[in-house]
């Protein structure tokens, strides 16, 4: 399949394209919810979108929450910047998600996205926005962000590419963090050529992120798939005989290897350990007198005036702080939040181990898309454990890629390759040839030529 | 979990919560943290991983280069002579 | 009685820690950026100038140099700070483990470890007034083991540490700010943000005297953080502060592990130690030499340049006139050179002739030489013709000293000789009186 960017820009765009595209967005947008922004104002060139927590000058970049409304930053993303300085793009708007980032389904958030193929089930989260975009419009690439899932969630329940690099290869500057040590900005397209293309434009080094320090790039063909047994078992039957169809399919090409993978299985906890504690310590600058929501009473003392502004969170906001803050308290940091670190490092040399002979391939969640109203009643762990199978690489900050597999129900099914640390070109590759003998479905084309 | 516990958390989080939201998260709260005490069970080896690659410090010389837009950072919030006005002490 | 610090000083950078904002400006708000300012989205970016001078600062105390320096995130709420966590070290820290020599003591330094300063609050009235010109400034932290037993080791200590960070080139205009660790007994109480070596000292006064009023009335000393009030030169009970388990420190995931093996620090100077090597073997006290070098580089390196040619005490001699009348806050080698070969001609130097030195022109120090019988004669003739000065004087023997000057600079005199021959008799006259 070809590069949608190299398509858009090789055709003659008649002279009202965009003042329609945008009038069409706009009415299609009331019912899907994928934008909080639409620059209705954007330049001519290949249409992008920002996830609602990456910077862009003088737009309202909310994080999906109430504590940053009105937040229009003075400074672009360095992705932003690279993107904006590269005239095949043209910024588009800025998509919704799960309040700072922090949901599978994209319901963590005022005004949640819908499913591009049908708008009573969920998005995924957290880059919902991201993902229906992509889904919805011809030519669009959206760029988002994954903790612990959040690209290729998403991505595998709107039918599209879900692509997140190498932890470290995109710089964050301009990230709103979630979890510091975790956070990738990455990339939702159509295709995995598009998600190649916008890779290159916004990956290498920048000196406003520390850890922004991947530079070299491979493209290392594996000969093997991984199939974790454990993991797999977790699946719904209907997940199960789906993808069991997708490893024959691929079973001429490669050597599929069950195995099993302890440290793999048991990623949630050290990973939601991680993650919380590092987002309490990002959350707590939310205060009120600076930028976002705004108090005014200054002649209330300031715990008070902080705990005014800080009610303000959503309800997983609130829960992540709490037990962030909990497990980072001395007298438990060591039984919490190192013995997670210490498991990560484990868990990467595992991984690791295996990926230098062959990819790991799951689905990309162990459920069909749920619908909207059935997410609501998930308890908290319930909803967490859906992260199975895309936890273990965000952990690890391996490259990993969701591409659409399959069609049940008029619903799309996302599948999930991993590579080592810097290998990302091997599975946008191995996407490229899977698309070759794949036929993507959506339910709208919208800026069709 | 313990009320007083979950108030300690409370102030120093500066989070307040509705009677709702208190009964709900105190369930959630012991909920997650069964499920984080799976760890436990773990024999850890090896050292922290405080990121997943490894990242090799770089540092910035000490040059000043001012930051174009100092005034847009004062935009939104309440000043007085050019002072940023905060909450009281 | 145990006392421990936690001394905060300013390095010397001329960026922030974190940005390149500059650490001068005079407008509030005016050196800010996203990231001083803590706007979502900003990371921090690590100023190689600032670990370099912490790195000397935690060499010359003696702490091993850490390889890896990593910061961690210490979490509390307060409107000065602006991310609501202070980008600070722990285990991390550039050293740990060292010493400053006090005479023949050793204060033990726990660690030297690099912070960000919070911005700078003001209170008008009742509102609180924020500058964050100030927020993200580069500090280091000095925190030692509680092994100051009192108040002359504190100010020693102080003096020593003056000194080794001013041969390191960090800021001692800014005073020294510390917070002071007071235990009489078992329990410990902390005193935040004493501004001063003179405030600290009152805070030790005030707070021995406190607890020991306190034990001697069987009464319980708390655990707790207090605050220094100038004004009434007392101590109170703080707001209620966060402890460690709360701060809930986590590594700064936005930095790394550093290794600064590689990095240049300068070398420290032990003024104290100077002092005494260059006053071994002369007749001037260590202590006499180390008053005058211990804030003071380009007197150092005066004594170090003239000491193979002039003895130590004219050296010193010369310096001293120089600071009392001397123009320029340093002294020209060529006038200082003058000042010297004076003084071991025996001669005094007064104010003119440091005036012409300076203005290249031969100093006025050449006298009349008079015989004993002419230098009588003169003496007794002025104090004949003043009459209300012999009067002063007997009521205020200081004034002697404007008798000397005066028939001194009146006869081109040498004032050591009238003072020779006016001291018998003047006492004579004052008798008769």
């Amino acid at each position: 399949m070809t590069s949608y960017i190299e398509e858009f820009n090789g055709i003659e765009k008649p002279k009202d394209y965009y003042d329609d595209l945008f009038v069409q967005l706009e009415k299609l947008n009331d019912e899907y919810h994928a934008f909080n922004v639409i620059n209705k104002d954007a330049d001519c060139g290949f249409l992008f979108g920002t996830k609602a927590n990456i910077c862009v000058k003088g737009f309202e970049t909310d994080a999906g929450s109430k504590m940053l409304k009105g937040y229009a930053p003075s400074f672009n993303a360095t992705a932003v910047e690279r993107m904006l300085s590269d005239k095949r793009f043209a910024f588009a708007g800025v998509t919704g998600m799960d309040e700072f980032g922090f949901g599978t389904f994209g319901t963590n958030t005022e005004v949640p996205a819908r499913n591009a193929f049908d708008k009573e089930y969920a998005a995924g989260g957290s880059s919902s926005g991201a993902a229906v975009a992509a889904a919805l419009m011809k030519y669009h690439v959206s760029i988002a962000e994954s903790t612990g899932g959040s690209i290729a969630t998403p991505a595998a329940l709107n039918g599209v590419v879900g692509f997140t690099p190498t932890y470290g290869s995109v710089s964050r500057y301009g990230l709103i963090d979630y979890a510091n040590s975790l956070d990738k900005i990455g990339v939702m397209a159509r295709s995995s050529e598009d998600a190649r293309i916008v890779f290159d434009r916004i990956r290498g080094r920048d000196e406003y992120d520390t850890t922004c320090a991947v530079e070299k790039i491979t493209s290392e063909r594996r000969k093997k798939i991984f199939v974790i047994n454990g993991m797999l078992e977790k699946a719904d039957a209907s997940i199960k005989t789906s993808f069991e169809k997708l490893l024959n399919r691929l079973g001429n090409a490669y050597e599929i290897e069950h195995v099993d993978s302890s440290m793999m299985e048991m990623a949630i906890a050290p990973y939601y350990i991680i993650a919380m504690a590092e987002a309490s310590t990002n959350l707590a600058k939310y205060t009120g007198y600076k930028y976002g929501l705004m108090a005014e009473d200054f002649y209330k003392q300031y715990n008070e005036f902080f705990t005014d502004v800080r009610e303000n969170f959503g309800m997983e906001a609130k829960r992540r702080i709490l037990l962030g803050t909990f497990i980072r308290s001395a007298s438990v940091k060591d039984k919490y939040y190192t013995k997670a670190l210490v498991i990560r490092s484990m868990l990467i040399r595992e991984m690791d181990r295996m990926l230098k002979e062959g990819y790991i391939l799951s689905p990309t969640l162990p459920i069909k898309a749920p619908r909207i109203a059935d997410v609501r009643k998930l308890s908290p762990v319930e909803s967490y454990s859906m992260d199975l199978f895309t936890i273990p690489p965000n952990l690890g900050g391996f490259p990993h890629i969701s591409f659409p597999y399959d069609y049940v129900d008029g619903m799309p099914l996302g599948a999930q390759l991993v590579t080592g640390h810097g290998n990302d070109y091997a599975i946008l590759d191995f996407v490229k040839s899977w698309e070759e003998g794949f036929e993507y479905r959506y339910k709208t084309n919208l800026g069709e030529l | 979990m313990q009320d007083k516990e979950f108030d300690r958390l409370l102030k120093i989080t500066r989070l307040r919560v509705s009677d709702e939201e208190r009964v709900q998260i105190k369930r959630d709260f012991e909920q997650v943290m069964a499920y984080f005490d799976e760890i436990s069970s773990v024999e850890a080896s090896g050292e922290p991983a405080y990121h997943p690659v490894d990242v090799p410090g770089r540092l910035r010389d000490d040059t000043v280069k001012p930051f174009a837009d100092a005034e847009s950072l004062k935009k939104r919030s309440k000043t007085s002579n050019g002072y940023i006005v905060g909450p009281k002490l | 009685m145990k006392i421990g610090l936690e001394v905060h000083v300013a390095l010397p950078t001329r960026s922030k820690l974190f940005c390149s904002c500059s650490t001068e400006a005079a407008e509030p708000n005016s050196s800010i950026c996203p990231i001083c300012m803590g706007f979502p989205g900003s990371k921090p970016m690590l100023n190689r100038g600032a670990v370099e001078a912490a790195m000397g600062i935690a060499n010359a105390l003696h702490c091993p140099i850490n390889r890896g320096i990593s910061f961690v995130r210490k979490v509390y709420f307060y409107p000065d700070l602006p991310k609501s966590y202070q980008i600070t070290q722990m285990e991390g820290a550039v050293g740990s483990n060292g010493y400053l020599a006090i005479g023949e003591k050793r204060i033990r330094i726990r660690r030297v470890q690099i912070e960000e300063d919070p911005a700078q609050i003001i209170r008008d009235g009742a509102l609180t007034l924020i500058d964050f010109n100030r927020s993200g400034t580069p500090l280091v932290e000095i925190v030692t083991e509680p092994d100051i037993s009192s108040e002359e080791e504190m100010r020693s200590f102080i003096s020593s540490l003056r000194s080794m960070l001013y041969y390191l080139g960090v800021d001692i205009n800014k005073e020294i700010k510390a917070d002071v660790n007071i235990s009489m007994a078992e329990t410990r109480v902390e005193v935040k943000n004493v501004t001063g070596i003179k405030n600290m000292i009152e805070t030790l006064r005030f707070e021995i005297e406190r607890q020991t009023e306190l034990i001697r009335a069987g009464e319980e000393i708390a655990r707790e953080t207090r605050g220094y009030n100038e004004k009434s030169k007392s101590t109170q009970t703080l707001r209620e502060k966060e402890s460690d388990e709360e701060y809930g420190y986590v590594f700064e995931p936005d930095l790394t592990v550093f290794d600064i093996a590689e990095l240049k620090f300068n070398e420290p100077v032990y003024a104290n130690d100077v002092a005494v090597g260059l006053a071994n073997g002369t007749d001037v006290s260590p202590r006499t030499v180390s008053e005058i070098i211990m804030l003071d580089r380009d007197s150092l390196r005066q004594i170090e340049r003239l000491r193979g040619r002039h003895s130590l005490r004219s050296i010193i001699h010369g310096i001293e006139r120089y600071k009392k009348y001397g123009r320029a806050g340093r002294v020209a080698d060529k006038v200082l050179d003058n000042i010297v070969l004076l003084i071991e001609e025996g001669k005094e130097v007064p104010k003119e002739a440091i005036v012409d030195l300076e203005s290249g022109k031969e100093a006025r120090v050449e006298y009349s030489q008079l015989s004993d019988e002419q230098l009588d004669e003169l003496i007794n003739k002025y104090l004949e013709e003043n009459p209300a000065l012999v009067r002063e004087y007997v009521k205020q023997p200081k004034t002697i000293n404007l008798i000397i000057e005066n028939i001194a600079r009146g006869n081109g005199l040498h004032p050591k000789e009238v003072a020779r021959k006016l001291m018998p008799i003047l006492a004579k006259v004052a008798e008769g009186k």
